[in-house]
């Protein structure tokens, strides 16, 4: 009979700071422990970079295109900072003419400070929205988001934890989630760095409608970065044959530009979208333009006149169907502070 | 599986929180904004949109 190897339990007991075994109940796994330090320390040395979040995986193509900036009508922003750090202001928003939306009156509040992140909005028909960030750690946060109107059905409420961890990052949301019979759409998607520049991923969709009928869909990510991060190529499927394909490029300093394909290659219907623009960032004033193959041109030019007072145009011409939209705005920021409690150097 | 009883609960407990959010949210974050700004601002300032 082979005698078993004494366990090294009169160690454990002496050196309670030892890194594989800190307590003693755990001796059973500590072989597990060892190997996950171990398997954790390696991936370490791998060096991988964060490869960004799967919310935020076209970021850079989005906030170049126009197409989430663009307005029409006459619009005017009255924004008011009462404080720095942390931070709160005020937004009153006045829109009008618009061909698509109705005019509307919107009041909003954000306060900020490291740990929370308070953002609430109300508009003329009493229809509030409102965001809460709570970040646990740096690298953990909690989200809320709400849409509360007094018409039934049209409320929503979103919870979501976002876990960034060393070299990829892993959320989860649920939206309308029924605490009696479990309905509701809940999402998990994580995204992790193979390489220095490639990070893959999946993003799962469990919806759940009634508690009889549920279905899951799961879409795969990539994302390629360049060696000094400026440019970006993403991929993403979408079930049911949905493929959207982004790339963006940093030209200089001052010049940006994006590209986007989308493919929907279903049974019923098959088409294919994209979209070209750039993005010109002046001294004061931002300019972006884009060209889409369904024969629509815009252009949206924001200037800046004084730091506080910014004057917006912009104007949409859809070749095909013979329309067009124009827009004008401003945006006023006014504050009730000195520039150096801004945190400004003080002008002479 | 809870019972029907507690399942009513549940959703009145749901309805009234939803209305509690609706009303409160606005005048909740103001407040927070209000007793911690630095310096603290004055209410006038706060809500009209030309002072």
């Amino acid at each position: 009979m082979a005698s078993t190897p004494p366990l090294p339990v009169q160690n454990t007991l002496l050196d309670p700071y030892s890194p594989s075994i800190r307590h003693s109940y755990f001796a059973p796994v500590s072989p597990l422990f060892n190997a996950y330090d171990r398997f954790a320390l390696w991936r370490a040395d791998l060096g991988l970079p964060h490869p960004g979040t799967v919310e935020n995986l076209q970021k850079e193509t989005k906030s170049t295109h126009l197409s989430n900036f663009i307005f029409d009508g006459g619009r005017a922003d009255l924004t008011k900072s009462l404080s720095m750090s942390p931070l709160f202001q005020v937004t009153h928003s006045f829109a009008l003419g618009s061909q698509t939306a109705p005019p509307s009156y919107n009041f909003g509040a954000i306060f900020g400070s490291p740990q929370v992140f308070l953002q609430g909005g109300v508009d003329h028909d009493g229809n509030v929205s409102g965001r809460f960030n709570y970040g646990w750690t740096s690298s953990t946060v909690t989200k809320l988001q709400a849409q509360l109107s007094s018409q039934a059905g049209h409320n929503m409420i979103q919870l979501e934890h976002d876990y960034q961890g060393q070299d990829f990052s892993l959320n989860g949301k649920a939206m309308n989630p029924s605490p009696t019979d479990g309905t509701g759409i809940y999402v998990g998607s994580y995204l992790q760095s193979i390489t220095k520049n490639i990070a893959l991923g999946f993003e799962s969709i469990y919806q759940r409608q009634t508690p009889d009928v549920s279905e899951v869909s799961t879409s795969y990510l990539a994302k390629i970065t360049g060696n000094d991060k400026n440019w970006i190529a993403t991929a993403q499927t979408q079930g049911l044959g949905i493929l959207q394909a982004t790339y963006w490029h940093k030209l200089s300093e001052k010049v940006e530009v994006a590209a986007e394909l989308q493919v929907i290659a279903m049974p019923m219907r098959r088409e294919a979208i994209t979209t070209i623009g750039a993005k010109y960032d002046l001294r004061l004033a931002t300019f972006r333009a884009q060209l889409d193959s369904t024969g629509k041109v815009s252009a949206l030019l924001e200037q800046r006149f004084t730091p506080t007072f910014a004057f917006l145009i912009s104007g949409e011409i859809d070749h095909f169907k013979n329309a067009a939209k124009v827009g004008v705005g401003v945006m006023i920021e006014s504050s009730s502070l000195t520039p150096e409690e801004m945190g400004m150097p003080p002008q002479s | 599986m809870p019972s029907e009883e507690t399942k009513e609960r549940i959703v009145k407990v749901v309805e009234i929180g939803r209305t509690v959010l609706h009303y409160g949210w606005i005048p909740l974050i103001i407040y927070v904004g209000f007793t911690r700004s630095n310096p603290q601002p004055s209410l006038i300032k706060l809500i009209s949109p030309l002072a």
